[in-house]
């Protein structure tokens, strides 16, 4: 048997040397321990559909430049933090001045709130169900550090602006780490977005943690251009009567894929995560979610859409792991993925396990096409085809659409469907 | 203004209508009457456009036109209307949205000016007022849980607003109270006008007491066997499908 193929050391590199030691020698432990692991194949269990998307060739080994022109002024309203390939821009940010709040990037920490980040960073995320999140922790450059103290609310939404210039090819590795104090209140919203046409791989993780009564609400855009790989992982931990809202909208690229991973901690937690992903042509787009179900009495309430055209390729794989001592557990897991063409595919996984005796936990999962009667009523009241066909697929999501709590995410997210809309129903 | 020569159509290999023959006029109320499989929903069908229906021979002309080379779409920004039988439930689509394209679409093939959400909302309310349904009906999905007679009257709601010069009504009256009939019924007659020309297909008598035809067609085996005026409703009435030696697959009484 061939042996499973290993990041090669170029990739176990990690670039600039501008952060705290703790976090220096953090990054080279977690190098060391990569150097081992195999890479995932078709024989990974929970990279089947997706290893043979994902192309870690040599030239994307290297750090993407930091230094050099930052993208065009973004017109983000309120508070900002941008990233430039992997790294904060300070002079691009828009940060509250809000007493509470401390938001920092991780090449500004002293030595021992660094230490402390250290000790902290990749506890929210199981290192067997989200290997490459530990890739990031080998390799990143800088990161922001989002601490809210007991009460601390957030007045607006804090924007992460995460671009990645691939004007030559290369890799980058943007890190978020936000700690959620007790009954804190924080809306963030995460954008990734690209400009440039080479070769280029995005490794970002994010993590949350939230303590007793905290609200968090998570809005992740996945909108890179067709010439990048985006590998992402988002790990939340929640304590007594926290709150996390996650919406995530996916764009199709040649290989997108995004690991969330719950942990349901102390009684009273709760969780709602909703996802909308679209692909067309060759893109490929990977979702894994994990629920984890730990004390008693939390609630889960997952529902994500799939939508998938041309000869793209769609992955779904939920996964509700509710522990012994999780009684009254309530979870609900939905998953509607619709095709759009005879080329496309969609894979969808339901994964329960269920230890404890006293809870309810329900799933579907659907695989459909556009109604063919829906489409004939609407067209014959002379409505054209395109419009139809607009009409019944955005009816599929808009709904989570809709629940998108923050407007310019809304319109976005519009605008980028409708470029979809418009390619994937050409007029007749 | 249409006209149906020799019409032969199949869904699913299936020969149903087996040489239709018809000419309607503008300003005629025509109905066409028949048991349960006797091809009336098909030929509402073939005429509105759709695909499952396969047309084998024959032809139509609508205006002087050949209505079967026509797109579905095109047929009803031309003023092809079909009142569904069993109307589709669209969860998602607002009712709002849905026909507000719908006349937008038909206004710019007639090269008119397309109407803005205030405006569209106006008519929409007013004209929703005209078939009784609450105007809040315009703002959930399309048909998305409305009753039988709400679902029936959303449709001639679409037809008062869509204004077509042939309005096809399938089964109409299947579903109604006495009452919603009559709501139904007056948005109907709303509709006759000497340019404008209604086609209604129904297994009942009943629908005619309230919207007078014309001409009335029986329909059996896929070919019209008989035509006579309103007085051929009533005597189906009195003396059932059976009277013309056709089999009533319902075998329920013509009157309804």
């Amino acid at each position: 048997m061939k042996p499973a193929s290993t990041l090669s050391s170029a990739f176990l590199t990690p670039g600039g040397q501008s952060l705290p030691q703790p976090l220096l020698d953090l990054r080279a432990q977690r190098g060391t321990a990569l150097a081992d692991m195999p890479l995932p194949t078709r024989k990974t269990e929970n990279w089947k559909y997706s290893s043979r998307h994902l192309k870690l060739s040599e030239e994307l080994a290297s750090a993407l430049p930091t230094s050099g022109k930052c993208g065009p002024a973004l017109a983000v309203p309120g508070y900002h933090v941008v990233f430039h390939n992997g790294v904060i821009v300070p002079e691009a940010c828009e940060l509250p001045d809000q007493s509470g709040i401390t938001i920092q990037p991780f090449a500004e920490l002293d030595d021992s709130l660094a230490a402390e980040l250290a000790e902290r960073l990749d506890n929210t995320l199981d290192a067997e169900a989200a290997q490459l999140a530990r890739l990031n922790s080998a390799r990143f450059e800088d990161g922001l550090y989002i601490r809210l103290a007991p009460d601390a609310v957030l007045d607006q939404p804090l924007f992460i602006i995460s671009q990645t210039d691939a004007s030559c090819s290369g890799s980058a590795y943007p890190r978020l780490y936000v700690d959620a104090g007790r009954h804190s209140q924080l809306t963030l919203v995460e954008e990734y977005i690209s400009s440039g046409d080479q070769p280029a791989l995005v490794n970002a993780v994010s993590e949350f943690t939230l303590a007793e009564g905290a609200q968090v609400t998570s809005v992740r855009l996945s909108a890179e251009g067709e010439n990048v790989q985006h590998v992402g992982a988002t790990g939340v931990r929640q304590q007594a009567h926290s709150r996390f809202d996650s919406h995530c909208v996916g764009f199709g690229g040649p290989m997108r894929r995004h690991d969330l991973q719950v942990r349901l901690e102390q009684s009273g937690a709760n969780c709602r995560l909703n996802g909308v992903v679209v692909t067309q042509g060759q893109q490929h787009y990977d979702n894994h979610t994990v629920i984890e179900h730990v004390a008693p009495h939390c609630d889960s309430e997952e529902t994500y859409r799939n939508i998938a055209a041309g000869q793209s390729h769609a992955v779904f794989n939920g996964r509700i792991h509710i522990h012994q001592d999780a009684q009254k557990s309530n979870a609900n897991m939905s998953n509607k993925n619709l095709l759009l063409s005879t080329g496309a595919e969609i894979d969808t996984k339901p994964e329960l396990e269920i230890y404890a005796d006293d809870v309810k936990c329900a799933h579907g999962a659907t695989i459909g096409q556009l109604d063919k009667q829906s489409i004939f009523y609407l067209v014959s009241r002379g409505v054209s085809r395109h419009e139809a066909n607009t009409l019944l697929t955005m009816a599929f999501i808009n709904e989570l659409v809709q629940q998108i709590p923050v407007e310019s995410v809304r319109e976005t997210t519009q605008i980028r469907l409708n470029q979809f809309f418009e390619t994937t129903f050409e007029e007749a | 203004m249409l006209s149906i020569k020799n019409l032969h159509a199949s869904v699913e290999g299936k020969e149903i209508l087996k040489g239709i023959n018809l000419e309607i006029n503008p300003g005629e109320v025509h109905a066409i009457m028949g048991p349960n499989g006797s091809g009336k929903s098909t030929l509402s069908q073939v005429l509105a456009g759709n695909e499952a229906y396969e047309v084998t021979s024959g032809e139509v002309l609508f205006n002087g036109e050949n209505l079967l080379d026509k797109e579905t779409e095109e047929r009803a920004r031309e003023g092809i209307f079909l009142a569904f039988q069993y109307p589709v439930e669209i969860p998602g689509v607002s009712n709002l949205q849905f026909l507000r394209t719908a006349v937008n679409a038909k206004r710019k093939h007639l090269g008119e000016p397309e109407m803005n959400a205030a405006e569209f909302m106006k008519l929409a309310r007013e004209v929703s007022k005209q078939v009784d349904l609450n105007p809040d009906f315009l703002k959930r999905g399309v048909n998305e849980g409305f009753s039988g007679g709400e679902k029936k009257r959303n449709e001639i709601m679409q037809a008062l607003l869509l204004q077509p010069k042939l309005a096809i009504l399938d089964e109409t009256d299947s579903g109604l109270d006495i009452d919603a009939l009559k709501v139904a019924s007056d948005g109907v007659n709303a509709l006759r006008s000497a340019d404008r020309a209604i086609l209604m297909v129904t297994h009942y008598q009943r629908l005619l007491n309230h919207i007078v035809p014309d001409h009335v067609h029986v329909l059996a085996g896929g070919r019209i066997i008989k035509s006579g005026g309103r007085e051929l409703a009533l005597e189906l009435e009195e003396k059932g499908y059976g009277w013309l030696g056709i089999k009533d697959e319902d075998d329920a009484p013509v009157a309804g």
